[in-house]
């Protein structure tokens, strides 16, 4: 516990911060029977980090700036492609089909960073420029409605996806895959020579990556309850600014899913937060930009104090 | 001038460890010899400034508290592991040659390829290093003469003591003659060496003295006849010879 | 052994002449295709296009050289194209202007850089997190609406139809051509370069061979943030009014030209030269894209499509266990 709350202090402390300055604030947004809700305005943001996070771990500069595209492809396909034009509406054809969809791009990345060896930043640089584009083809302008069912995964449902993601996360971690994961993360070689299948592990990673995208895509197309091809791209940046701000190292190896949820909520506190006070966007991209430094600033510096002590 | 020395007063290489002190003389060559994490290699980067050493150590007078301190009065330290703390892998010969001291092929405000081409040819004559082109990539290059490239980089600093970390780690048997001459040279022309090795006979072979460090102590300091292998083996492991 | 090494010295001269006999194909298949691809005008036109990129990515080519990744360029960009505007449209001579900009930039890319090394932070997210708070601020002091324009030599020197005595181009192309000679004269003959060099290939190493990691870094991100405000001051003259996002196109363009010259984001080597030709080889796919009447989506996907396939080529990492 005492671990976990050390990686994990900063960005655990600000949670608590916020979360009874919007208490104060704003009572009635924060009441009990509104949770369904908010949970439902910050999924998009808190699946964008889940989904940047596993390559992240791999370490070797792993990184996927195209999870902000996947969310708005995932969106386009599934409502203008199988919903609107398809007619294809059930939970159990769309949800894997955006899943799927993420996964294939995952996997696409995986192979590009992993086998062909192209540095992850540029392979995946060319997959977000390739879904930009490709998602403005399919649809060039928004469009709706999105099933019913869907949009009240934005509301009262709004827990179920990322419940889901929790448990299948936790059931993970007690599988083989995890210490694979972050044993290539934290030293490849080492990891490698212990028998590990580096390559194969971090090309899962990217496959995970790109279904969790898949989800956060369907979690951004709850919310808006519809489709549109701009908001996707994003997500990426901040997405990864909440990653960090929940303790994952961008150098692989340390960190988890549950750091990175609470640095999204962290950020969507904040925006709620100074929303609230009616604050304008300028200063909330200031107050974004001050708490991701100060956030990688002091996780260092106990990093730092943390090795000093034990040496 | 005169004679060079490097004092070192009732340094602790641990906490709790008893303190060491003794006295590095120019023209000098010194082993430190000790099993494996026994503190010698502390006490070598204390000299050069690298550990906190307590003010312990000073060169003429002038203290070496730190490795700019070092930098300031000429004494250089060459690491142990060529690989991560030494080339370059990137580079060529001579940038990896050059790269310590690029101030000194400078003519206005650029390198002059000349100059530092004919100072890397002076060092390779010298250290006979063999080498292609020298502007082939290191990597290029033996471990032998990656070594010899080393050695041309920290002594082109004109150092007055020379600390070198297991400096024939790795490198073949001919080199090894080629370095040994090297280092005899450089203490016959006054320089202070202070050579850590894993490899005793090697220290038999090259020093006027060693040190043999056991449980971050000085266990021993053995210099003239009673320098055999036994008599460094035994203080190693802490026993009577 | 040796001849491997070799061949990698010699491998990153052959990616920087790949990358330009790509621009020269491309440009090739251009003007095979397409009436007018070679007119005069269209050739002025793409070179100055390169030339603002080409500047924007001087200083990637230098952090990335370092081992590291600048993400505020587009930031910076803005920024500086804001407040020169704004400040040169509140009256202030315009090299007084320049000496503002250029400072605070400086400031912004030493703290970038003295930030990332001193606290071993990656670069990546320090400077998405300083780009995000410089925008913010320039959005709160202009409140969303910058105003002001660029003087008339600015815009004159960057503009398409410009000439430079004889020369039908405007100066932009031949100060260019300078600020690559010198850039590549303090990148391969200069003690600062050389240091460059050596810290990105192997960070390691660099303090026992009295190279200050900390300073290196510092300079360098300055550097770069300088560099990126003067591709800001130039589009000002380009566009003629100021834009907060202006800056945008160039946070991944950057990269893809720096990677398309061959230079490699794990540090320690490439070149300006390599810049400059992935600079015209992405500036020819553009053109060329749009030509063929794409529409701005398939011009978009194509541009990925295409840069995955160059680095593919000639652009791969070693496999880790060679690394072992």
């Amino acid at each position: 516990m005492t671990r976990i709350f050390g990686r994990y202090g900063f960005a655990i402390a600000i949670l608590v911060v916020l979360l009874i300055a919007n208490l104060v604030m704003n009572p009635a947004r924060f009441a009990p029977g509104n949770w369904g809700t908010l949970l439902g305005l910050a999924a998009p943001l808190i699946g964008a980090a889940l989904a940047s996070t596993p390559v992240i771990l791999a370490g070797r500069g792993g990184i996927d700036i195209s999870v902000g595209p996947v969310m708005g492809l995932v969106s386009a396909v599934v409502i203008k492609v199988l919903y609107l034009d398809a007619g294809l509406a059930s939970p159990f054809i769309l949800w894997p089909a955006a899943l799927l969809v993420g996964a294939a791009i995952g996997a696409f990345n995986g192979f590009m960073a992993t086998v062909v060896r192209v540095q992850p930043i540029v392979a995946t640089l060319g997959t977000y420029l390739i879904l930009g584009g490709l998602t403005l083809t399919i649809l060039p302008a928004p469009i709706g409605p999105a099933p019913d069912w869907l949009k009240a995964m934005a509301g009262a449902w709004s827990f179920l996806p990322l419940g889901i993601i929790a448990a299948l996360w936790w059931a993970l971690c007690r599988t083989p895959f995890h210490g694979q994961l972050m044993a290539v993360g934290s030293d490849d070689r080492a990891a490698y020579t212990a028998g590990v299948p580096v390559t194969l592990t971090r090309f899962l990673a990217y496959v995970l990556t790109g279904v969790l995208a898949g989800a956060a895509g369907m979690m951004l197309t709850a919310l808006i309850g519809s489709a549109d091809p701009k908001v996707g791209a994003n997500y990426t940046l901040i997405a990864i600014a909440a990653v960090a701000l929940g303790g994952v190292s961008l150098a692989g190896g340390r960190g988890g899913l549950l750091g990175a949820a609470i640095g999204a909520v962290d950020i969507f506190l904040l925006q709620s937060l100074l929303t609230a006070f009616n604050v304008s966007t300028y200063v909330l991209q200031v107050a974004y930009g001050t708490i991701l430094v100060a956030a990688v600033v002091l996780i260092a510096l106990q990093d730092r104090s943390a090795k000093r002590s034990h040496a | 001038m005169p004679d060079l020395s490097m004092r070192i007063r009732d340094l602790t290489l641990r906490p709790g460890a008893a303190a060491v002190s003794t006295q590095i003389s120019g023209g000098e060559i010194v082993g430190l010899a000790g099993l494996d994490g026994h503190g010698q290699d502390v006490f070598l980067r204390s000299l050069a400034g690298l550990e906190r050493n307590q003010a312990a150590v000073d060169l003429q007078g002038n203290s070496i508290a730190s490795f700019r301190d070092a930098e300031k009065n000429a004494v250089v330290y060459v690491p142990r592991d060529r690989r991560s703390t030494g080339i370059f892998p990137g580079l060529s010969i001579l940038d990896n040659f050059a790269i310590a001291t690029p101030g000194r092929d400078r003519r206005g405000l650029l390198i002059s390829a000349k100059a530092r081409r004919a100072r890397y040819e002076d060092w390779k004559e010298r250290l006979q290093i063999k080498a292609p082109s020298p502007d082939a990539p290191i990597t290029a290059l033996s471990g032998g003469n990656q070594q010899k490239v080393l050695l041309a980089r920290a002594l082109a600093r004109d150092p007055k003591v020379l600390l070198l970390n297991d400096p024939t780690r790795g490198v073949d048997v001919a080199t090894r003659l080629v370095l040994y001459d090297l280092f005899r040279d450089l203490a016959a022309q006054g320089m202070a060496l202070v050579i850590l090795s894993s490899e005793i006979e090697e220290i038999l072979v090259l020093c006027n003295r060693v040190l043999v460090f056991r449980d971050h102590a000085l266990a021993a300091e053995i210099s003239g006849a009673a320098m055999r292998t036994d008599t460094v083996i035994a203080a190693m492991f802490g026993r009577q010879a | 052994m040796t001849l491997t090494s070799a061949l990698q010295l010699d491998s990153i001269k052959a990616r920087v002449i790949g990358a330009f006999a790509v621009a020269v194909v491309l440009h090739g298949a251009g003007t095979a295709l397409i009436p007018g691809y070679s007119a005069p005008f269209a050739i002025r036109a793409m070179l100055v296009i390169a030339s603002l990129l080409a500047v924007a990515s001087i200083g990637q080519t230098l952090v990335v050289i370092l081992g590291g990744i600048d993400l505020s360029i587009p930031f910076v960009i803005g920024f500086a194209n804001v407040v020169a505007a704004q400040l040169y449209g509140q009256g202030w001579h315009f090299a007084l202007v320049c000496v503002v900009v250029f400072g605070l930039a400086a400031l912004i890319g030493a703290f970038n850089g003295a930030l990332s090394r001193g606290l071993n932070l990656h670069p990546l997210i320090v400077t998405l997190g300083v780009g995000m708070i410089v925008q913010g601020l320039v959005l709160i002091w202009t409140k969303g609406f910058p105003s002001g324009s660029a003087p008339k030599a600015v815009s004159a020197f960057v503009s398409i139809g410009g000439s430079f005595g004889p020369l039908p181009v405007p100066a932009l192309i031949p100060a260019l051509l300078i600020l690559t000679v010198l850039i590549v004269l303090v990148l391969e003959r200069t003690p600062y370069g050389r240091r460059l060099y050596a810290l990105g290939s192997n960070p390691g190493a660099a303090p026992y061979a009295l190279i200050n990691p900390l300073r290196i870094w510092t300079a360098t991100f300055a550097a770069s943030s300088v560099f990126a405000a003067m591709a800001g001051i130039l589009l000002l003259g380009f566009t003629g009014s100021a834009y907060g996002d202006v800056g945008q196109p160039y946070l991944f363009q950057t990269i893809a030209a720096v990677v398309v010259g061959g230079t490699a984001l794990v540090g320690g080597r490439g070149s300006f030269i390599g810049t400059i030709a992935g600079v015209l080889v992405l500036t020819e796919i553009n053109t060329l894209l749009i030509g063929l009447n794409f529409s701005p989506a398939a011009v978009q996907s194509a541009f990925g499509a295409i840069i995955l396939l160059l680095v593919s080529l000639y652009g791969r990492e070693r496999h880790f266990r060679s690394t072992v």
